[in-house]
């Protein structure tokens, strides 16, 4: 006996999508991030999701790679209406052509509205020439968007100066719009682990890459950075505690190690490294101040820093004066948890 | 009245502050501590052909003229004192006496490696006996078939340690004095009878070589008699001349280094609640040194106008010098005062500007000797013969 | 002779500028304009492969501008000639049409080998220029190139890729994009900037002015984005503490710093 009507609305019915016909739509371009997909196409799916309800369209997904069909139920968790599939060993790795040649072809059939990719490596390299093959229009490093309902416009929001202000702009008529989305700047969205669809898997015929890899580059060596010009710096002062913790946790930020006055008596850091007036003058993305007190010279030479995390058990250190965000706790109490929470 | 600099002078001076910037101000501390000379910024400054900057392109200079001369000495002299001595020992009075006075052959066999920075260049007139009183010198040279032969000695030779032509001043006829007696001649430092016998160990521009020099029977070719025999007073006056100009475009760059740093430090500071810069003291501190360098800046760009287009300028050259030195100390007075004790410690540069800036009033002639020059053509102009 | 094609950008001085969060405002206190800097970066890779090989550097205006000193700039350090576009019509070209306009050029120009071009603004942050201008050649591109040796119609390149160097390898023609930081650009040589600048010495015909007109049609240039205006960011708020034991803080850090940092 077929269930009832009742009986279907009370179960736990999974939900399963039918691909609308036609083209349009908002298009996404997975990227990967090891073996799963990775967070900026989430961020970028919610994106998606956004500029799709306003439209009144779907979102697509599309995944390439090789086995990654496994992960195209992340996307549809994550949002999409939609996902299709290039599945081959020739698009094991990142390249250009192959990639490139892949996208064209099913965006030529497809006809997106949006395209949107990750500002990731490869969504960077992949965004300029796939706009300018299908005409479209372009902006890249997007940290908001919104809809100009008439003209079905994105008005894209992306950062000038690294973030000193930023510009808003839109395509009026390029179409498809193609969008590249900076990555931390939309929310995760929540996967919806009772979202399901069954993907589409394309047929492709990977070309060659035109650039090819040949190994590593053995033997190189990139060109310093000075203190002054790095754009993460973390510094210790004598009441760090442990230097040692400071110094990993340099290491795991890929950031330039520093210290303050105290630190280089103390013998801990070299008289490069000072941040001080009568030492270096850092303006760094991000500077983190573990157990410095913060003294006039050494604040006046973090003016330039953007963002400033500091660690002192003092709550009257003059160093929390400077910071965006305060710790008043002993850095050996705080490390620990902070660089494992980083791993 | 086009008071604007011409394209290439802009350009010039975006190239030489870019170069100051990262190559010079790094190591200008360093060197002050050191007691030595940055012989690597001397031969990079050589390598982009900054070494040559007025002398003509047809004898590997750049042909930038004065203007780009100062342009480069007001750049060199905002980051480092020391750099902008050696660089105008070389140009502005060593390499700059063959260029006025040389003839063909000797401004193709030396003015041009000069003008290349391949070789430096420095001026011996200075002695124990003879500072002020330049006429005053016991070097002698002696006529010895095709050769002079110099006896003698120098002292306070700026670049002395490390050049490698140097043009001396030495009595050929001592019975004839200044008009007459004194000769010039272009010395290689390499040749038998040179010596550099000392270094002086000095208060400031410790980046720089000061040398005292020593002839021992050192045979000169006559072919490099500079200008002619018993006409070296002449040679002398001339290139001491251009020398003013620039060293008082060089105490430019430092005062203006001075003022920035106040600036700077008088944003930063707070003290009684409140920026120095809030406080009316200090803003008139500010104005009056603003207002100092901004009058030398005119002084010393319209000299070298004037020099550029060939018109007299002993009188302003001196008083380019004399004003220069004058503002360049107490601009860096100030801001001494300004930065409190901050800028009394080694770890910031005020007290190393201010341990520079004070030769400036006495080297290359004292302040007296300027203030003499400049009465005496001045009364000279109204009919009046002064006697110093 | 290998023909190079560098395309140079001007940017404005950020040092210059400040953005007032709280009234909203760009205040411009200082109009200086620097080469921007990843171009600066092309142009020297550019000049290291002409020292190596021999090549003819052909700096052109990656961007319509009011006046033409960034080519000089470029002639300076040693490009052997500069191209000016300007045209009606032109002033409001964006990076879709300049790079028609580079085609145009480099066919006017009888082909080129090489075009190497800054990775990506110092203003804007738009990486577009040079991957337009290579889908349209129809070239393969490598991407934030850190050095680039040429030679015997292909190039070798190291670029990076995750926290690794790579050696690639490409056959010519093809774009390369340069990062900002990849080398130090030489100083330009004095004698040279002073004949440049002053247009003597035969440097005078080493620029060229070309109109955009002769080059592409009036709907080739009109732009395909609009500006929409501008947003600041807000206020910064300094001294915010961060609850909880010593544990959950670095926990809160460490979400905040690998928020800022993945930006």
């Amino acid at each position: 006996m077929d269930a009832s009507y009742l009986d279907l609305m009370m179960a736990q019915q999974e939900e399963v999508f039918e691909e609308a016909e036609g083209g349009g739509g908002v298009w996404l371009v997975a990227d990967l991030s090891g073996d799963e997909i990775a967070p900026v196409t989430l961020e970028a799916i919610g994106a998606a999701r956004t500029l799709a309800d306003s439209l009144g369209a779907y979102v697509y997904a599309v995944l390439l790679g090789d086995g990654v069909t496994p992960l195209a139920q992340t996307l549809y968790q994550a949002g999409a209406d939609g996902v299709r599939i290039a599945d081959h060993v020739g698009l094991a790795d990142f390249a250009v052509a192959p990639y490139l040649d892949v996208l064209a072809g099913l965006f030529e059939e497809e006809q997106p509205e949006i395209v949107l990719f990750g500002a990731s490596d490869a969504g960077q390299a992949l965004a300029p020439r796939l706009a300018q093959r299908m005409g479209g229009g372009l902006i890249e490093h997007v940290t908001a968007v919104t809809l100009e309902e008439t003209t079905r416009a994105v008005e894209a929001t992306f950062p000038v100066y690294g973030g000193e202000y930023f510009e808003v702009r839109a395509c009026p008529e390029a179409r498809p719009q193609v969008l590249t989305i900076e990555p931390g700047a939309f929310g995760e969205p929540f996967l919806d682990e009772y979202r399901k669809g069954e993907p589409t898997t394309l047929d492709v015929e990977p070309v060659e890459p035109a650039v090819r890899v040949q190994g590593p580059a053995d033997g190189f060596e990139p060109p310093e950075v000075s203190l002054s010009e790095a754009s993460v710096v973390v510094a210790g002062g004598r009441q760090a505690d442990s230097f040692e913790l400071v110094e990993r946790l340099a290491e795991r930020l890929g950031a330039q190690l520093a210290g303050d006055r105290g630190a280089w008596d103390a013998g801990f850091i070299g008289a490069e490294q000072i941040v001080d007036v009568r030492g270096a003058t850092v303006s760094p993305e991000v500077y983190v101040a573990v157990g410095i007190r913060g003294d006039t010279f050494h604040n006046a030479a973090i003016e330039g820093a953007k963002f400033v995390v500091a660690i002192h058990p003092d709550p009257d250190a003059t160093i929390f004066e400077m910071a965006d965000l305060c710790v008043e706790a002993r850095p050996e109490e705080v490390l620990p948890s902070l660089l494992e929470t980083l791993e | 009245m086009d008071f604007t600099f011409s394209p290439e002078h802009k350009a010039l001076r975006r190239m030489i502050r870019t170069f100051a910037e990262n190559e010079i101000a790094p190591i200008a501390a360093e060197i002050d501590r050191e007691h030595r000379v940055p012989m690597e910024v001397m031969r990079m400054l050589g390598e982009t052909g900054l070494l040559g900057i007025c002398f003509p392109q047809e004898y590997g200079g750049m042909g930038a003229g004065e203007a780009g001369y100062c342009i480069l000495m007001e750049e060199l002299g905002r980051f480092c004192t020391s750099t902008a001595t050696n660089v105008g020992a070389h140009i502005g009075i060593g390499a700059m006496a063959i260029h006025l006075d040389g003839d063909e052959e000797q401004k193709r066999k030396y003015l041009t490696p000069l003008a290349r920075g391949e070789q430096f260049a420095a001026f011996g007139l200075t002695e124990s006996n003879a500072g002020s009183d330049a006429a005053n010198i016991n070097t002698r040279a002696v006529r010895d078939g095709d050769e002079w032969v110099i006896n003698g000695g120098k002292i306070y030779i700026t670049n002395g340690g490390y050049a490698d032509i140097i043009t001396i001043m030495a009595v050929t006829d001592p019975s004839r004095g200044a008009r007459g007696g004194i000769t010039a001649f272009i010395v290689e430092t390499d040749w038998p009878g040179f010596e550099v016998a000392r270094e002086e160990d000095k208060m400031g521009i410790r980046g720089t070589s000061t040398a005292e020099l020593v002839f021992d029977d050192l045979r000169v070719p006559h072919e490099n008699v500079l200008g002619k025999v018993g006409e070296g007073f002449v040679t002398f006056m001339k290139s001491l001349d251009m020398g003013r100009l620039t060293l008082g475009a060089a105490c430019l760059g430092g005062a203006q280094a001075a003022l920035d740093w106040s600036i700077d430090w008088t944003k930063t500071r707070e003290q009684f609640g409140a920026q120095l810069a809030q406080k009316q003291s200090v803003q008139w501190m500010i104005a009056d040194m603003a207002t100092e360098v901004e009058a030398l800046r005119s002084l010393v760009y319209r000299v070298a106008w004037l020099v550029d287009e060939g018109q007299p300028f002993t009188r302003l050259a001196a008083m380019c010098k004399l004003y220069g030195s004058e503002v360049a100390s107490r601009a860096i007075d100030m801001a001494l005062q300004i930065h409190g004790g901050l800028g009394y410690t080694r770890d910031f540069p005020v007290e190393r500007a201010f341990r520079d800036a004070r030769i400036a009033e006495i080297f290359e002639g004292t302040n007296e000797i300027q203030r003499i020059v400049i009465a005496s053509r001045l009364f000279r102009e109204h009919g009046v013969r002064i006697s110093p | 002779m290998m023909r190079i094609v560098v395309p140079l950008r001007r940017v404005l001085d950020p040092a210059g500028i400040v953005a007032h969060r709280r009234l909203r405002r760009l205040f411009i206190n200082r109009e200086e304009y620097l080469i921007e800097p990843a171009d600066h970066c092309a142009l020297e890779v550019a000049l290291r492969i002409k020292d190596d090989l021999g090549a003819e550097v052909v700096a052109v205006s990656g961007q319509p501008e009011p006046d033409d000193e960034t080519l000089q700039r470029g002639l300076a350090m040693g490009a052997d000639r500069a191209i000016y576009l300007s045209g009606e019509g032109f002033e409001n070209a964006d990076e879709a049409v300049m790079a028609r306009a580079l085609k145009a050029v480099i066919e006017r120009l009888d082909g080129a080998a090489l075009v190497i071009v800054g990775m990506t603004t110092l203003d804007t942050g738009q990486g577009q220029l040079g991957l337009r201008l290579a889908e349209l050649l129809g070239w393969p591109q490598v991407t934030g190139a850190w050095s680039v040796e040429a030679a015997d119609g292909r190039l070798e390149a190291v670029r990076r890729s995750g926290d690794t160097y790579v050696r690639v390898a490409a056959d010519l023609p093809a774009v390369v994009t340069v990062p900002a930081c990849a080398l130090k650009p030489r100083y330009p040589d004095g004698v040279r900037l002073i004949n440049v600048y002053r247009g003597e010495a035969g440097m005078a015909e080493s620029l060229e002015e070309w109109d955009a007109a002769d080059l592409l049609t009036v709907e080739e240039q009109a732009p395909l984005f609009e500006s929409r205006g501008r947003d600041f960011p807000v206020e910064r708020e300094r001294g915010t503490r961060v609850e909880g034991t010593a544990k959950e803080a670095g926990m809160a850090v460490a979400e905040a710093l690998r928020q800022r940092l993945r930006r």
